[in-house]
């Protein structure tokens, strides 16, 4: 069997802040093959976004081994990190994060200013990436703060696959979004999947997950299973009614 | 991150703050305005003294010497020249002063006494006619050679002035070569040495004695051996009252040229560098204001794949790029500035025509610094900027 794209083992990640200690990852353990589309659910505070950091090496974990593609990435220094980003992972965030003043095409080829790709070659790869989000040709020139919020997204996805990376991160990508429009970049998010890209999606909403291939919950720091999930939640809807 | 990137990157973020930034630099301006004003004044004034005293200005000893015994003549000098071998020649000049008058106008000036070897010290240029002939010299002929100013106040314009005639006192002169007016030589005429003596002033005196050092000899140290050699010939002491020697080069008078533009220099150089050091915080200040602005912009950069040394870069290329814009503005304006001071200095210190010189030096002088300024007042901000967390800084607001 292929190496898988995620392998994290007994990643644990401890904070410290003037509070004192908080303990925002207990255990994680998850493994993601090529070509999946996962889910991430979790109620805010319950560690999903220190998972999501350290899935997209913007962190790394206090104990714990993360294999990227094979690679142990959980003790590679600043800079290695960086480079891992700008050539294995791309990212889709909630509010989009695009340059307001520049062109689509530049926002989308950004990414590849970093990853040292030739100059002749970026405009190309920037093309073909906003081909398949669907975007508009007309739009490519644009400043993307002249862009709908579908169209940013769309860009953004654009921007997240123009280095052609092994995984696609994205963190609530339809939460600034109305129904319609979301379902639309959820749409493309499937469609990336069809053509074999591995994503993880991060929400709080279980029609948003419903998406993916599989969902994992997170609570309290620590990965449960559907099933787990539901006796967590009948359990508290327990104790509550009996309260 | 490539060079192209960088300029590319700086480009839009400076265009995006133009109002800001052009206020920003207005310290850099006005430090490097003081600078390159300064410096194209200062090498002005020297170039036109350099031009006006002539290249060989460096070999020129100047001799003013009074003996128990009399006037130097002649023959004295021919005598030093055996004794002194450091001297390529040795020549006197006398001084006359005298209404020139022709064709019903007049004028003055002054008269310079010569003999031929004067000529290869001081740098004359014949813009028509010739000068004098060792025969002329000897015979004490009446001829004149005027400048062009002289020229032009006597006979109007339009040339050629050679041939014509002119009356000093109670003698006519024929015009026979004609030179190029100076700012220092305007309404000086020269004349055989023998018939400014005999002529125009009816008595022997050798007011100047020009000393032309040799190629491989030091004039400072030639003119201390004079001294000396003047002393004891003519056995003078200064302080007896029974004679006097005075022998400086024109090395001398440059220097104490150059130490007086010091303390002008000093003053400006206060001024340049208080404003920059100004200018420059104001630089950082700026910079960091940018960087807070764009804390959400720099998280996203690293998320996707800036390293820290490519922040780093970006802020520094940025804040470097503004000084030199600041810097150029401030050469151009300098530019300007010296030419409205050179009307100033001209007027007070006598001396007209003075034009800025702006050097090579001066520029990369200037440029040099507003790169150094940049450098130093943006690598804080720029390092801040690199040490930011990603994670943090995208979740900025």
């Amino acid at each position: 069997m292929a190496r898988p794209v995620i392998d994290i083992r007994g990643i644990h990640r401890i904070y410290e802040t003037e509070a004192g200690f908080t303990h925002a990852l207990r255990g994680v353990t998850l493994t993601v093959e090529r070509g999946e589309f996962l889910a991430i659910m979790g109620p805010s505070g319950s560690g999903k976004s220190t998972l999501m950091n350290i899935l997209g090496c913007l962190d790394t974990p206090t104990s714990g081994t993360y294999r990227l593609e094979g690679l142990e990435v959980s003790s590679l220094d600043d800079d290695d990190l960086a480079e891992i980003r700008a050539t294995r992972l791309g990212f889709v965030f909630q509010s989009f994060n695009l340059l307001p003043r520049a062109t689509v095409i530049r926002n989308v080829t950004l990414p590849l200013v970093y990853s040292d790709v030739p100059r002749a070659e970026r405009e190309l790869r920037a093309w073909k990436a906003l081909k398949s989000v669907d975007l508009p040709e007309e739009y490519y020139e644009h400043k993307s703060n002249e862009l709908s919020g579908g169209q940013m997204q769309r860009v953004a996805i654009a921007r997240a696959l123009v280095n052609d990376p092994a995984l696609v991160l994205a963190d609530e990508p339809t939460g600034n979004l109305d129904t319609a429009t979301g379902e639309m970049v959820l749409k493309t998010f499937a469609r990336m999947k069809r053509r074999g890209k591995t994503i993880v999606l991060i929400t709080h909403d279980s029609e948003v997950a419903a998406w993916a291939d599989r969902t994992v919950h997170i609570r309290d720091g620590k990965l449960l299973s559907d099933e787990q999930e539901r006796a967590y939640v009948a359990a508290t809807t327990h104790r509550e009614a009996s309260a | 991150m490539k060079v192209g990137d960088l300029i590319r990157e700086t480009g839009s973020a400076l265009d995006a703050n133009r109002g800001r930034s052009l206020l920003t630099v207005l310290g850099i301006v006005i430090g490097i305005t003081a600078v390159i004003a300064m410096t194209a004044l200062i090498d002005g004034m020297k170039y036109a003294l350099v031009g006006q005293l002539g290249l060989n200005r460096a070999r020129l000893v100047y001799i003013s010497c009074w003996t128990q015994y009399g006037s130097v003549t002649a023959s004295d000098l021919e005598k030093w020249e055996q004794d002194l071998p450091g001297y390529e020649f040795i020549t006197g000049t006398s001084y006359g002063w005298g209404e020139i008058t022709a064709e019903g106008n007049s004028a003055n000036g002054q008269i310079v006494g010569t003999y031929l070897d004067y000529f290869d010290a001081m740098d004359v240029n014949l813009v028509e006619g010739r000068l004098y002939t060792q025969r002329e010299v000897d015979k004490g002929s009446l001829v004149i050679v005027i400048d062009e100013t002289t020229a032009r106040t006597l006979y109007g314009t339009g040339g050629p002035y050679t041939g014509k005639t002119l009356k000093i006192g109670n003698y006519d002169y024929t015009v026979i070569g004609v030179t190029e007016a100076s700012q220092m030589t305007s309404n000086t005429s020269y004349m055989p040495f023998t018939t400014v003596n005999t002529r125009v002033n009816n008595y022997e005196s050798m007011d100047q004695i020009l000393g032309y050092a040799r190629e491989d000899v030091d004039p400072d140290e030639l003119a201390e051996q004079t001294t000396e050699y003047l002393r004891t010939t003519y056995d003078i002491d200064e302080e007896e009252g029974n004679g006097y020697v005075y022998v400086y080069t024109m090395a001398s008078v440059s220097r104490q040229l150059d130490s007086t533009m010091m303390s002008f220099q000093i003053l400006m150089t206060a001024v340049a560098s208080i404003s920059l050091v100004v200018g420059g915080i104001g630089i950082m200040n700026m910079m960091l204001t940018n960087v807070t602005e764009r804390i959400r912009e720099i998280g996203l950069r690293k998320a996707l794949g800036a390293r820290a040394g490519d922040i780093t870069m970006q802020f520094l290329v940025e804040s470097v790029t503004l000084c030199m814009a600041g810097g150029v503005i401030g050469i151009l304006a300098g530019y300007g500035g010296a030419w409205a001071l050179t009307g100033l200095a001209g007027g007070l210190m006598g001396l007209d025509g003075i034009q800025p010189v702006i050097t090579t030096s001066a520029v990369a002088m200037a440029t040099g610094i507003c790169v150094g300024i940049g450098i130093v007042f943006g690598y804080y901000p720029a390092r801040r900027a690199a040490k930011l967390d990603p994670v943090e800084s995208l979740r900025y607001q």
